[in-house]
């Protein structure tokens, strides 16, 4: 079946959502509340994710500085050069118990260590929780704080592919302490907290004629007294009638809600399509002012995509393990990670081709996306020399864009979250762990 | 005059008279009749040509549940008023006579206004226990109304990691049941067989089996733990990959923490439940779980309503749907609404997606089945046909299977399509409109479902229709008490008992925690099962007989009521006990009910006077003209509650009604406001001799709660009363609109039957499917 029509025919809310619009992109905002605050300046936040390591070889920039030439897994984001930062040299130092899968993965946003637990990775002693707050979620309370910053949710966590088990391996968010947040990878639930309950225009029309024509049939072969209650379920029917026809006329959202297919099963190999809905739900639930914080995450940490859809069999972890002599392994891990490029390539387009409502620019002017992975490199397991990548948001940070920025070896990424708070003006002195905050935000504007 | 007390809505007195019972109707000639005269005479100016009354003359309508000897004592003492001595003696007898056929008696009422079967939509429980058997029509599943197994299946694993080594030769795991899920096991490891090598650093246990839910309503789980588990209820998933109520995998610090999830669930089912729990390099181990009931407190979930038996998930709705109609004394669906409209509809939706995530186990087709198409054409054809409770006719068959089939191929499209048509139809909403006649093997499958179960026939049901196994009284009445044996069926009579009790009255209870220092909600809670234990073990046992719900002298007591009620040598869990010394008779005296219906610091003769006369003895009493707040603190101090009440409502024009209230709730005042038997009310001796004033002017002496018993236990109209509401709730329509003569067939065989409630209840499903045709 024609997907494009298949999509087309779905759903479009009741009085919330225009009827057939596609997505509006183009288009000023509609109204004050999603304009910037007082300086013209609105701040967003959104962090992606993809396991299991980079092959650094095809990862890092050659070059250093504003001179750097990009390499394939980067290459998709060729047309973001000059708003990308490339960070080579920062490592998540925080020790403690778990694997470095978990440690990587639960001490990436939170900074902090994992409490003793029951969790057992393949190596090192078991673990619970992170003790602390993840960096998402510190901001979304400091925005919420705020009434110029405050929005309906504060955050949003997107997933994609991400499995239905809870530990530290797949999640990276944290309210606080032993208060995992757990990412929706369902688009259709993200849509219902979104949007609200969808209903598909098609089906409900199709019930409304089925059930009048009922409705009046059944009538006529009744007495006029019991003919009343029927009579009043037909009414009710037209009046759903009427929002159905009028649907979409009274919108109040500067950007209709994307076109989804809700329905949309979640598997394996529908990830690629998945991404893409998550990605259009992250941008307009954006662009409406309903979150300014979000956070993308693929798979898990140990994930075991096979991605089909690059005739790749093997699972994502498994290969990753593979030593960095066998090529064709690497040419996989390669292709995997050009993938994930290509995907943040998307929204970020999405990003920079919506105006900022209610200013100048587009979205992506105030909006800093950063780009991340639980290790350095899968086969060696390494937290050190984690590929972070930092795009846009220049209005938003002040940050310099279109450069390779090499920091000191072995820098805590702890001070890389303290840069981000401060950029948002929440002038926090330690992150996570306090150790590894003493010299301070690093520099990069 | 004034009442010397200030008034407000908290209490309510009660003005105006109590109706009681009615009689047979004969052939008479009314238009000859010698009491037609006297009507015209003495009581048409007031009453009006057909007894509508008048309001001006503060004449309500002559219509009522009188017997006709009763009708005749009240004309006989109160008419005409101010005259009283113009119609006695054979005057009265023939007026009342006149009255009693012409209009007063409900079959009169019934000839003037022939009273019919309304039209009604299916209630909120009846559309989500049908949704549910829907999907189980298709699983088969059952409903067997008690647990046979009870306990869960439990394999013990010496891995954290649930693995079994081969090597070990089974000493690293075994099996059993195990009653409840609680364990401490401190430092140490589990009961384990002898020949088991198992070790305190790392074990794993997995439980599984069914879960007995009594009551409709939202259910808190809860698993309290120092390590790692997960809970998956209503699933058929075991795997820790899939979706679970509760994920609480991951431990830290090997501290206690409670995990919890709710869920709304539907009574008298099974729902399959499995639970993993692992301990891995920690000190400690500790597991329980718990559940909160509805209304209830946290408990070990216990033995009884766990079985190993494995069950299928219900498809439980989450659609939010308004409360039905009460405005008749009992729920029904005689009312549409746009919110009940967009629940439907949210129902149906939510069903669609259920039925294609789930069709490989309802439709049996695997996603590469070669007969996939000629597979979902066949469940497409079927799904109408089990949610209309009868076989498509042909033009249904083009409009809800056909055109979806035409339109979206053999697809999950087309499935969806149908079940979004079916059950938004109004002939699925509407059971009754299904039909072309009431008396129909269909229609009669679809009125015994409603009647026993709220919900649609069954596979068993509706072959008996097809093969025409429904055609008289006595084979459905052999199919109703198969029903009878049902989880559904005990659901609907549980609600009905919490309807005729009024059990939801008693959900916020609090007392006065000095007078009171024993009562918590623990308390208010056993004492709930302690009478639904009861409830339970009389309807259910072979007599089944209603009298000993009113005169039973035992009580179901566990330790903790023990202590407070008198038996503090119970030790552990329920058991059955006998109160010598505290004159305890059924539900009139059960401590739940005398703790509902008292005070926070004093008990209440008048709530409990109003109960015993409405719902026990049967008798209507109208709305108070004038409402008074009883203030205890009005009253000199030296009083008791039997004196302070009398005082308060010692005007005539309450004693109407509290000539009758006062002395039913006098006769409990044994009972403190937690139902603790007490022989003085602090230092002054109670009276709990009374005397009853019938509606047929009979004065009967009573003295405590045990004669009350007895005479509500042998008196008609409670009878009456009882089988009236029984009717009400299992059909949800008037009684009258079965025949003239339903209500006098159903109380003379109750009688029969030594007042059966289980033979009532297959009688009331019986004669609902109007088995002889009736008489025009």
């Amino acid at each position: 079946m024609n997907s494009s029509h298949d999509r087309r025919q779905f759903l479009k809310s009741l009085g919330i959502s225009a009827g057939a619009a596609p997505f509006l992109t183009g288009l000023p905002g509609f109204n004050s509340l999603h304009a910037a605050d007082g300086n013209g300046k609105k701040q967003r936040v959104i962090v992606m994710f993809s396991p299991n390591g980079t092959v650094p070889e095809e990862f890092w920039p050659e070059g250093d500085g504003k001179d750097f030439k990009l390499k394939r897994i980067l290459k998709p984001l060729e047309p973001f050069r000059n708003r990308m930062t490339v960070i080579h040299g920062l490592s998540n130092k925080v020790g403690g118990d778990g694997d470095r899968h978990m440690r990587g993965m639960s001490c990436l946003l939170t900074g902090t260590e994992l409490f003793p637990g029951n969790i057992q990775g393949g190596s090192d002693t078991p673990a619970g929780w992170a003790s602390g707050i993840s960096i998402d979620q510190e901001l979304k309370n400091f925005f919420q704080k705020n009434e110029a910053t405050r929005t309906r949710f504060g955050s949003l966590e997107f997933g994609v592919a991400v499995p239905h088990r809870a530990d530290p391996w797949t999640r990276m968010s944290y309210a606080g302490p032993n208060k995992p947040v757990a990412p929706i990878d369902d688009p259709g639930l993200m849509i219902e907290k979104l949007y609200g309950k969808q209903r598909d225009k098609a089906s409900l029309t199709g019930i409304v004629d089925s059930v009048s024509a009922d409705l009046k049939k059944m009538s006529s072969k009744l007495g006029s007294e019991d003919q009343q209650l029927l009579t009043e379920h037909l009414n009710l029917i037209r009046e759903l009638e009427q929002e159905i026809s009028h649907q979409g006329e009274n919108d109040t959202l500067a950007h209709p809600m994307p076109e989804i297919d809700p329905k949309i099963e979640l598997v394996n190999d529908n990830t690629p399509r998945i991404s893409r809905m998550q990605m259009d739900l992250l941008v307009n639930a954006m662009a409406n002012d309903m979150t300014r914080v979000a956070t993308l995450q693929f798979m898990r940490s140990v994930g075991q995509a096979r991605m089909q859809w690059l005739g790749i069999e093997e699972g994502h972890h498994g290969l990753s393990h593979e030593p960095d002599n066998n090529g064709e392994a690497m040419e996989k891990l390669t292709k995997i990670n050009e993938w994930f490029a290509g995907e943040l390539a998307y929204l970020l387009k999405k990003l920079s081709d919506t105006p900022e409502p209610g200013a100048d620019g587009s979205m992506l002017d105030n909006t800093l996306v950063v780009w991340l992975n639980e290790l350095g490199k899968g086969n060696t397991h390494t937290l050190d020399n984690i590929p972070f990548v930092l795009f846009g948001g220049e209005k938003a940070t002040g940050f310099q864009m279109g450069r390779r920025l090499n920091v000191e070896k072995n820098t805590p990424h702890n001070r890389l979250w303290l840069s981000v708070a401060h950029a948002m003006g929440h002038r926090i002195d330690t992150f996570g762990t306090e150790l590894f905050c003493s010299d301070g935000p690093l520099k990069l504007s | 005059m004034r009442s010397p007390y200030p008034r407000s809505l908290f209490l309510i007195l009660l003005l105006t008279q109590c109706f009681v019972s009615a009689g047979f109707v004969a052939a008479l000639d009314l238009e000859n009749h010698p009491g037609k005269a006297i009507y015209q005479k003495q009581c048409l100016e007031c009453h009006g040509e057909t007894g509508e009354g008048a309001e001006d003359v503060d004449a309500d309508p002559l219509v009522g549940d009188r017997t006709l000897e009763s009708l005749a004592g009240r004309i006989e003492r109160t008419m005409p008023e101010d005259n009283e001595d113009d119609c006695v003696g054979p005057d009265a007898k023939a007026v009342a006579e006149y009255i009693f056929h012409a209009f007063y008696s409900p079959a009169a009422q019934a000839k003037l206004n022939a009273v019919t079967t309304d039209i009604t939509r299916l209630t909120r429980p009846q559309y989500l226990n049908s949704l549910a058997d829907i999907m189980g029509y298709f699983r088969d599943s059952h409903n067997p109304p008690e647990i046979d197994k009870p306990g869960l299946n439990a394999t013990y694993y010496a891995s954290g990691r649930f693995r079994v080594d081969k090597e070990l030769a089974g000493k690293d795991t075994f099996k059993r049941v195990d009653k409840k899920v609680h364990f401490d096991f401190k430092s140490g490891i589990p009961k384990v067989p002898e020949d088991k090598t198992f070790i305190p650093e790392e074990f794993a246990m997995q439980w599984d089996g069914s879960i007995m839910i009594e009551e409709t309503g939202v259910y808190e789980f809860v698993i309290r733990t120092r390590n790692g588990v997960f809970l998956n209820l209503n699933s058929y998933d075991t795997n820790n990959d899939n979706p679970k109520v509760i994920d609480g995998w991951v431990a830290p610090n090997n501290e206690i923490r409670d995990e919890s999830a709710k869920m709304f669930l539907l009574g008298g089912r099974r729902y399959p439940l499995a639970m993993r729990y692992f301990k891995f390099k920690a000190d400690k181990g500790y597991v329980e779980l718990l559940w909160k009931k509805p209304g209830g407190i946290l408990e070990t979930i216990p033995e009884k309503v766990l079985t190993t038996n494995w069950s299928h998930p219900v498809f439980t709705s989450t659609a939010q749907f308004p409360a039905d109609d009460r405005s008749y004394g009992y729920e029904r669906g005689s009312s549409v609404s746009r919110q009940w409209l967009d629940a439907v509809t949210d129902g149906a939706y939510e069903a669609a997606e259920y039925v294609v995530e789930n069709l490989k186990d309802l439709a049996k087709v695997k996603k590469d089945d070669p007969e996939r198409g000629k597979k979902l054409r066949e469940f497409g054809a079927q799904f109408p046909s089990v949610a209309f409770r009868r076989p498509l006719k042909p033009e249904e068959k083009s409009l809800f299977v056909d055109k979806a089939f035409e339109k979206h191929g053999e697809t999950d499209e087309a499935i969806r399509r149908i079940v979004l048509l079916s059950l938004t139809s109004p002939r699925f909403l509407y059971p009754d409109t299904a039909f072309d006649s009431p008396t129909g093997p269909w229609a009669r499958a679809s009125t015994m479902a409603l009647a026993l179960w709220d919900s649609i026939p069954n596979r068993n049901l509706r072959k008996a229709a097809e093969q025409g196994k429904l055609s008289n009284a006595k084979q459905v009445e052999e199919k109703a008490w198969q029903m009878l044996h049902d989880g559904r069926a005990r659901n609907k009579t549980r609600e009905f008992f919490h309807h005729w009790l009024e059990l939801d009255k008693a959900q916020q209870v609090s007392k006065d925690s000095e007078l009171f220092p024993d009562f918590s909600p623990e308390v208010m809670a056993d004492l709930r099962t302690s009478l639904e234990l009861f409830l339970d073990e009389i309807t259910w046992s072979e007599k089944s007989d209603y009298r000993e719900l009113l005169l039973s002298d035992k009580m179901f007591l566990n330790e903790r009521l023990g202590k407070i009620y008198g038996k503090p040598e119970i030790k552990g869990s329920f058991q059955k006990a006998d109160l010598p010394g505290q004159a305890r008779t059924g539900v009139i005296t059960h401590p739940y009910l005398m703790t509902a219906f008292a005070y926070h610091n004093n008990t209440s003769p008048i709530h409990r006077g109003v109960f015993l006369t409405r719902n026990i003895a049967g008798m209507t009493l109208k709305p108070p003209p004038e409402a008074i707040e009883f203030k205890d603190n009005d009253f000199p101090p030296h009083l008791s509650m039997r004196e302070k009440v009398t005082e308060l409502t010692r005007a005539k024009a309450c004693m109407a009604c509290h000539s009758m209230i006062n002395p039913l709730g006098f006769s409990l005042e044994h009972y403190d406001a937690i139902g603790r038997w007490r022989a003085k009310e602090e230092d002054k001796p109670i009276n709990d001799d009374g005397i009853l004033e019938t509606d047929s002017g009979e004065r009967i002496e009573i003295k405590g709660p045990r004669e009350v018993a007895e005479f509500a236990a042998n008196s008609e109209s409670s009878h009456r009363a009882f089988v009236r509401q029984m009717f009400h709730h299992s059909v949800k329509q008037p009684a009258l609109a079965y025949g003239p003569e339903t209500m006098n067939q159903l109380q003379q065989h109750f009688q029969n039957t030594n007042f059966n409630i289980r033979y009532l209840l297959v009688k009331i499903a019986t004669l609902a499917t109007r088995p002889e045709t009736p008489k025009s």
